[in-house]
């Protein structure tokens, strides 16, 4: 395993080649070696959705991937969501709304909820519902991330 | 959580899987979407020293309307209209599995094998070393069915019963070449529970084969669980077929989440094949069903209500068939 070479990926755009031994999983390596820690560790075992990154786009549960197996690919995580300057539709509407209140979910939220509205810019309440279906909040009952959502999705149209 | 160190395998063909099986004798386990096996090595069960991982495989991905590859991931079945429209009992399967994120990972074959599930299994490792472990990992006895020999713990994938109304075949690869087996063959009825499937060691599940007679066949499929999103299935009922009016002209039935592996009851359906499926004999052939399914005291679910929801599945789901709802 020390004959494996470093992991090379994009990560937010940026190259970036590191050591990954073949059981590192992502959010390990994404929190603890890259030390982006807005991921965040929830259940660690893909009930939860707080760890959520787009591996080449697709939302991906990072505590259920194995880090090598990113190998050339191009991860996001929430850090990369954000703009440069400022907040993303998303994350504005978020604070707008109040969607967030022990925020440690929040950015799970935000990289399916920029996921979804990639490829369905003006999704129902019902597809809203149902995208964030594998993403657990246990403070706000939810509507308000719904709310911010949709708003975000007449922002953007 | 951290996984104990393994080696991890990359092979970019079918033929390169078989013979890396052959190498590693077992001492290995196929990685998929890994939504099912990560987190079960989380908790230590069943650890191997060599993972064989199948995303490089380019022949096990992508689907079309005939075949559906073993590494499809459900959310790319779900997406697909034109599948979807095509197999409705395989479309409401795919949509009520786990969640959308489990489900942008989730693959067909890591569906149709997914880990049996158990209260006594599903745990920490600490949690069953203090119970002393169990038949399925690290133990030589059950905890459900006090004694040796059979592990019971629940076959919880929903799509299996769902393609076996379909008449789904499944392509496998392996040492002495490849073959094809009905669904239904696949999973072994008379095994002890650790083994459930008639696979050949190292054996590879390459592609699920539909036939065109399935396409458009009016089919449905009913998930019992507790929160209407994530949970596995406490019990999965499928159906399709064609009726005339009230008779029966063609029914498959099959049933998921209630056994260690699931079953298509052939004989149970054939029979009311040319009957007119009166509300009386559709109840009498729910209980029939009821009395062939036995659910064991090994999920949330008390057994005792799993086992009374079945006819009231089965009803349901031969209901929106006979009524036409369906599809």
């Amino acid at each position: 395993m020390s004959s494996l070479g470093p992991l090379r990926f994009q990560l937010n755009g940026h190259p970036v080649e590191i050591p990954a031994e073949p059981a590192r999983i992502l959010l390990d390596l994404v929190r603890d070696d890259l030390h982006l820690t807005g991921t965040k560790r929830g259940c660690d075992l893909g009930t939860c959705g707080c760890c959520t990154v787009l591996v080449d786009g697709r939302p991906t549960l990072s505590c259920l991937t194995l880090a090598r197996l990113v190998e050339g690919r191009s991860v996001t995580t929430i850090e990369g969501v954000s703009p440069p300057q400022g907040l993303s539709p998303v994350q504005r509407a978020f604070v707008n709304h109040g969607a967030t209140q022990c925020g440690f979910c929040t950015p799970g939220f935000v990289v399916t909820a920029t996921a979804l509205l990639r490829d369905h810019p003006h999704p129902s309440r019902e597809e809203i519902e149902r995208a964030i279906s594998g993403n657990l909040c246990r403070c706000t009952g939810y509507i308000k991330i719904v709310d911010a959502i949709e708003a975000a999705s007449k922002e953007t149209a | 959580m951290h996984l104990d160190p393994f080696e991890l395998h990359r092979p970019a063909s079918v033929e390169e899987v078989v013979a890396l099986a052959r190498q590693l004798e077992g001492h290995f386990d196929y990685l998929a979407g890994g939504t099912d096996l990560l987190p079960n090595y989380k908790m230590h069960l069943n650890l191997k020293p060599h993972l064989v991982a199948l995303e490089d495989v380019e022949e096990l991905r992508g689907h079309t309307l005939s075949r559906l590859g073993a590494m499809a991931r459900l959310s790319d079945l779900e997406v697909d209209a034109e599948l979807m429209a095509t197999y409705p009992s395989l479309s409401q399967a795919v949509r009520e599995v786990a969640t959308p994120l489990v489900r942008a990972s989730g693959t067909l074959g890591g569906n149709l094998l997914v880990e049996t599930r158990c209260f006594f299994f599903n745990q920490s490792y600490f949690w069953r070393n203090s119970l002393g472990y169990c038949l399925k990992a690290d133990g030589d006895r059950c905890h459900v069915v006090p004694q040796k020999e059979k592990c019971y713990a629940t076959f919880s994938g929903d799509l299996a019963p769902a393609l076996m109304v379909l008449d789904a075949e499944v392509e496998l690869a392996g040492p002495d070449g490849r073959r094809r087996l009905p669904l239904p063959d696949l999973y072994d009825l008379g095994g002890d529970g650790i083994r459930r499937t008639h696979l050949a060691p190292g054996e590879l599940l390459v592609a699920v084969h539909l036939p065109a007679a399935s396409r458009a066949r009016p089919g449905t499929y009913l998930k019992l669980r507790v929160r209407p999103s994530y949970d596995f299935p406490e019990l999965g009922v499928a159906a399709a077929g064609v009726f005339e009016g009230r008779t029966v002209r063609s029914l498959r039935l099959a049933v998921g989440g209630a056994d260690p592996y699931p079953r298509r009851f052939d004989a149970l359906t054939d029979a009311l094949v040319g009957q007119e499926l009166s509300d009386d004999r559709l109840a009498a052939f729910a209980q029939e069903v009821e009395r062939a399914v036995r659910p064991v005291h090994n999920t949330f679910l008390l057994p005792d209500y799993r086992r009374r929801m079945i006819p009231v599945y089965v009803r349901r789901a031969l209901t929106q068939l006979r009524e036409g709802a369906a599809a």
